[in-house]
C-alpha cells in the first residue's frame, strides 16, 4: 500500500484539561499502549463522547470522531461492524456513559462487539462545572443517590468478556490493562470495558482519597477474574469495606457481535467497492422472490 | 360493473374487501387473491386496515384487480367478505346495489336492513364448519376462500397452486390443513350453486406480463441494496418495520449488516458510525422514532455524514394512531432539528417509484455528504402493488468524492472539510494512510478541529448550504399528468398519487379539466412546482394532516399563494378517488357561485 507520510493533515490539538487532570495520564498511557501494540494511526478510529474527556480524539493522530452526547457506543459499534479491520476505541466520561448513554452501555455488554471503551470517571460533571454525576457518592453536592458501579453492572451480563478498572494515579498498571484491552479487541474476543478513575482537580479532587481507597486485585493472588460469582462477592465485600477495586476484574469467552453478524464469505461492508456488481445474483433472486 | 350471473362480464376492475376481527386472516385471503390475479396477468393493489394489536379489533384488507393502470383502492366495493356482523356494519357504506356479500353466519343470520337494496348475499357458517370439521377456527378464512375464488371466476387448481405457494414453507401439516379447508369451501360453493367457471366474472387470461408483488417498504429496502447500501440499523416501529425485516433477510447475503438496535437513538448513531467508514448507510422509522432521531440528523448535517433516512409516516402526534396513514411529518422532515443544516427530502408515490427514488437518495447522500430523507406514509409503505420488474441494468451507482491511498499520497495537505467550488469536500475513509481526520458536530475548521472563529463559521455554514444549491440541478423532478392547459391543478404526494391520477380521469368525465404534479423532491422546493402553479388557475394541495403542512411549505417557499386551495384530511382514513372527486365538485361549485 502506498504510504503518504508526507501528506499534511490536522495537527493534533493540545488538551483542554486543567493542569493535574487525570485525563492527561489516560491519554499518555493510551498513546504508549497503542504504540507498543503496533497500531498504525491510519487504522485507528478514536470516537469520543461529550464532556471533558470527550476531547481526547483531537489530541491524537488518528481518525477521530466526536459523537453526540451519550451516543459514542452506537457510533463505535457501527464503525466496527462496517470495517472490522479497524481498531475502534470509544472514550468518554461517566456522565456520557452511565447517565445519558447508560442504555447503550447495557446493550453493548449484551452484544459484545470487539471495541474498547475507556470511561474516564471523575464522579462529577466537570465540563458543566461540577454537578453530580451517576458515580457521585451520597453527600456530594446534595446528591442523595448512591453511585453507580460499572464493574458490578458489567458482571451481571453473561456476555461480558472483559472488565477492568484502572487509576490515573497508577499509570503502570493502567498501561497493562490498556494493552490487555487492545489485545482483547484485536483478537476479536469482544467488548473490552475499561473504567479509569480520573480525578477532577477543579470541581471534585478525589486524588488523595482514591489513592487511599484503591485495592489492587492484580496483586491479590487469591482473586480469580474468571470466576464471576467470586468476583461479584469480592467486589461487594471491598465496597462495604470502603475500598475501590482496581485491576483486571473479569474475563470470559463469548462470541463477538461482528463474528455473529458479518458474513465471513463476503467482503466487509465498508471494504466493498461502491458500485461493484458482484451481488447481481442476489438482486435477481430478490426480484424472483416477488414474481409469481 | 354488472353482477349479472348469466352474461358473465370480463373482469376489468374489481374491489374486494375481506373484514373481520384481527387474527381472522383477512390479510392472508387478500394476499393470496392478489397473487392469483397477478398470475392471471392483471394488475393488483392491496390495502390493509388494522388496529395496533395482534388479535381482535376490526381488521380489514382490500384488494383491487384491474386490467388498466390503477394505483389505489377504488371507490366502491364489489365483493365484501364479512367474517362477522361488525364487518358488514363497518363496510356497508362502501357497497352499492350491485355488490355481493359473502357472510359468515355462524353466530346467526345477518340482521336485516344492513345491506343496500339489491345486494346479493351468500351466507355460510365458515367458523362453525371449521370448528366442526377441523377443530380449529383458524381455517375459516381458507374455507371462505373457496367461495370467494369461485365467485370471482378463479380456477380451482390455480387456487390450490397459490395455497401451496403460500403455506408450504410453514410445513406439510399446515399446508395439508389449509388445502383441506379450501376443498371444504369449494364443496360448499358447489352446494350453493357456484360451480367452477360459473362465477360473477370471467377472467380473461392475459398474456402474462411479469409483475412483482411488492410493498413500498420492500422497494425502499431493495433500492438501497441495489444502490450499494450495505449497512442498515433500525428499531421496529409500525409502519416501517418491513424495511428492517427485508434488509435483515437480504443484506447479509451481500456482505452487509442489517441490525435491530436497542432504540432509535442507537439506530441513527450506529448508522452514522458506520457511515464514517465510507459504507452507504440507511435507517428507517416512523414519526415517534423520527422525532428521537432529530439530534442525529442535525449532527449528520453539520458533520457532513452521508446517510439515508426513511420516515414511514403514520398518524400523529405522539403515539397517535399507529396503523393509520397520515402525512404529518413534513414539517419535521424539512425543518426539524436544532440549528441550520442542509438536507434533501424526496417523496415517492408508488412502490415502483420507491425503488428508483431510494437509489437516487443513496447516491445523493454519498455525493453531497448530507442526510437524505425519504418521505413515505403508511399506505405507500405497506400497500402491496403489482409493478414491472425493476430495471437493474439502468441503475447507476456513483461513488462520491472519495480519496484512495494513492490520491492522498499525491496531496500536500488533506482537509476533511476543505472548501471547494461545489461545497463538497473529498473524503478519505478510515484505514487510508495519511488521511487521518476529525469528524465532529461542533463547528470546525477545514481540518475538523473545533473552531468558533466567526469568519470560519460563516464560510463553513455557507459551504454546507451551497451543496444543496448545486444539488438542485440533479434532484428528481416532479411527474406531470393530465392536460398541461387544464385550469385546475393538483399537488399531492405519497399515497395520494394513485388517488389523484384516478380522480382527474373522473373529473374530466364530469367536465372538470385538471392536471396533476407529483413532486418527487420536497426539499429543496424545485422550480417545477412554481411553474406548475403558475400555469394553473387554481391548485388543490391535498394534505393528509390537520395544518396543511404541504400547502404551507410551498407558500413559505414563495409559490403563488393566491392560487393555492388547501384540502386537509386527518381522520386516519385513506382517500378514495370518488371521495376526492365529490370534494372538488363541491369546491368548484362554490367557486363558480362566488364568481357569479
Amino acid at each position: 500500500m502506498t504510504t503518504s507520510s508526507n501528506t499534511k493533515t490536522f495537527t493534533p490539538a493540545r488538551p483542554i484539561w486543567c493542569a493535574g487532570c487525570g485525563d492527561f495520564a489516560v491519554q499518555g498511557v493510551l498513546e504508549k499502549s497503542l504504540n507498543k501494540m503496533g497500531i498504525p494511526p491510519h487504522k485507528l478510529m478514536l470516537l469520543a463522547g461529550i464532556g471533558c474527556s470527550g476531547t481526547i480524539q483531537n489530541n491524537l493522530k488518528c481518525y477521530g470522531y466526536h459523537a453526540l452526547h451519550g451516543r459514542v457506543l452506537p457510533a463505535t459499534i457501527g464503525a466496527k461492524l462496517a470495517n472490522p479491520d479497524l481498531t475502534v476505541i470509544a472514550a468518554g466520561g461517566d456522565g456520557d456513559g452511565f447517565a445519558i448513554g447508560a442504555g447503550h452501555l447495557v446493550h453493548t455488554f449484551k452484544s459484545n462487539p470487539s471495541i474498547m471503551y475507556i470511561v474516564m470517571n471523575n464522579s462529577n460533571y466537570g465540563l458543566t462545572k461540577g454537578q453530580a454525576s451517576p458515580t457521585s457518592p451520597i453527600g456530594y453536592h446534595d446528591n442523595a443517590e448512591a453511585g453507580l458501579d460499572s464493574m458490578l453492572l458489567g458482571l451481571s451480563f453473561l456476555s461480558t468478556t472483559f472488565l477492568a478498572r484502572g487509576f490515573s494515579g497508577n499509570p503502570e498498571q493502567l498501561g497493562q490493562l490498556m494493552e490487555a484491552a487492545i489485545e482483547h479487541t484485536e483478537a476479536g474476543r469482544g467488548f473490552a470495558f475499561l473504567e479509569v478513575l480520573s480525578p477532577c482537580v477543579t470541581y471534585y479532587d478525589t486524588h488523595r482519597e482514591w489513592r487511599a481507597r484503591v485495592y489492587n486485585l492484580d496483586t491479590d493472588e487469591s482473586y480469580n477474574p474468571t470466576n464471576r460469582t467470586a468476583a461479584f462477592k469480592k467486589l461487594l465485600e471491598l465496597k462495604e469495606e470502603g475500598h475501590i477495586p482496581i485491576g483486571r476484574v473479569f474475563k470470559n469467552e463469548h462470541p463477538s457481535l461482528e463474528s455473529i453478524l458479518l458474513n465471513k464469505e463476503e467482503i466487509a461492508p465498508a471494504q466493498q467497492e461502491i458500485g461493484h456488481n458482484d451481488h447481481r445474483k442476489h438482486y435477481d433472486l430478490f426480484i424472483k422472490a416477488h414474481l409469481g | 360493473m354488472t353482477s349479472n350471473n348469466n352474461s358473465q362480464p370480463v373482469l376489468e376492475d374489481v374491489n374486494v374487501i375481506v373484514a373481520g376481527q384481527g387474527g381472522d386472516g383477512s390479510l392472508t385471503v387478500v394476499t393470496m387473491l392478489a397473487d392469483l390475479f397477478r398470475n392471471a396477468g392483471l394488475n393488483v393493489y392491496t390495502e390493509r386496515d388494522v388496529l395496533s394489536r395482534i388479535r381482535g379489533g376490526h381488521a380489514a384488507a382490500t384488494m383491487r384487480a384491474f386490467t388498466g393502470q390503477r394505483y389505489c383502492i377504488g371507490s366502491h366495493i364489489d365483493l365484501l367478505v364479512a367474517l362477522d356482523e361488525e364487518a358488514v356494519e363497518k363496510n356497508a357504506h362502501q357497497l352499492n346495489p350491485k355488490s355481493i356479500v359473502v357472510f359468515d353466519d355462524s353466530s346467526g343470520p345477518l340482521r336485516s336492513g344492513l345491506l343496500p337494496e339489491g345486494t346479493r348475499l351468500y351466507a355460510a357458517p365458515f367458523n362453525r364448519i371449521a370448528m366442526r370439521t377441523m377443530r380449529r377456527e383458524l381455517y375459516k378464512n381458507s374455507i371462505a376462500f373457496g367461495i370467494v375464488g369461485r365467485l370471482l371466476g378463479l380456477e380451482d387448481d390455480s387456487m390450490r397452486h397459490t395455497f401451496t405457494k403460500r403455506f408450504e414453507r410453514r410445513g406439510q401439516i399446515i399446508l395439508d390443513y389449509n388445502l383441506e379447508a379450501l376443498d371444504l369451501g369449494l364443496h360448499l360453493a358447489d352446494e350453493m350453486g357456484i360451480k367452477e367457471g360459473e362465477g360473477i366474472y370471467k377472467i380473461e387470461l392475459r398474456e402474462p406480463e411479469e409483475h412483482l408483488l411488492i410493498m413500498g417498504n420492500e422497494s425502499v429496502a431493495f433500492g438501497f441494496m441495489v444502490a450499494g447500501g450495505r449497512f442498515f440499523t433500525g428499531y421496529p416501529i409500525t409502519p416501517s418495520s418491513e424495511v428492517l425485516e427485508t434488509l435483515q433477510k437480504w443484506l447479509p447475503r451481500c456482505g452487509g449488516v442489517a441490525r435491530q438496535t436497542e432504540d432509535e437513538l442507537a439506530g441513527i448513531n450506529m448508522a452514522i458510525g458506520a457511515a464514517l467508514t465510507g459504507v452507504r448507510t440507511m435507517t428507517a422509522t416512523s414519526g415517534p422514532g423520527f422525532s428521537l432521531m432529530q439530534e442525529g440528523i442535525g449532527h449528520a448535517g453539520s458533520g457532513e455524514v452521508p446517510m439515508v433516512l426513511v420516515d414511514c409516516q403514520r398518524s400523529g402526534p405522539s403515539t397517535g394512531m399507529p396503523t393509520k396513514p397520515e402525512q404529518s411529518d413534513l414539517n419535521i422532515m424539512v425543518f426539524g432539528g436544532h440549528g441550520d443544516f442542509p438536507r434533501i427530502v424526496l417523496s415517492p408515490g408508488h412502490p415502483d417509484d420507491c425503488f428508483y427514488l431510494t437509489v437516487d437518495a443513496t447516491n445523493l447522500a454519498d455525493k453531497y455528504q448530507c442526510p437524505v430523507i425519504i418521505a413515505m406514509d403508511q399506505a405507500l409503505s405497506q400497500n402491496i402493488a403489482s409493478v414491472k420488474p425493476f430495471k437493474l441494468d439502468e441503475v447507476i451507482v456513483k461513488p462520491g468524492k472519495r480519496l484512495t491511498p494513492e490520491d492522498v499520497a499525491k496531496l500536500d495537505t488533506y482537509k476533511r472539510y476543505g472548501f471547494s467550488e461545489d461545497g463538497i469536500s473529498s473524503f478519505a475513509p478510515p484505514g487510508t494512510p495519511g488521511g487521518m481526520s476529525l469528524v465532529t458536530g461542533n463547528e470546525h475548521d477545514e481540518f475538523g478541529l473545533v473552531s468558533t472563529n466567526p469568519t470560519n463559521r460563516v464560510k463553513m455554514m455557507d459551504k454546507r448550504f451551497h451543496k444543496i444549491e448545486v444539488a438542485k440541478k440533479e434532484l428528481p423532478k416532479g411527474r406531470h399528468y393530465g392536460d398541461p392547459k387544464a385550469p385546475i391543478g393538483f399537488i399531492g404526494i405519497g399515497m395520494m398519487y394513485g388517488v389523484i391520477l384516478e380522480a382527474i380521469e373522473y373529473l374530466k368525465e364530469k367536465g372538470i379539466n385538471a392536471q396533476y404534479l407529483q413532486p418527487r423532491t420536497l426539499w429543496p422546493v424545485l422550480d417545477d412546482i412554481y411553474e406548475f402553479v403558475d400555469g394553473c388557475e387554481r391548485v388543490y394541495v391535498i394534505d393528509l394532516n390537520a395544518q396543511g403542512q404541504l400547502a404551507h411549505l410551498l407558500m413559505h417557499q414563495g409559490v403563488d399563494s393566491s392560487k393555492i386551495v388547501s384540502i386537509c384530511r386527518y381522520d386516519g382514513l385513506p382517500y378514495r378517488p370518488g371521495y376526492l372527486v365529490n370534494q372538488i365538485i363541491e369546491l368548484e361549485e362554490k367557486q363558480e357561485a362566488k364568481a357569479q
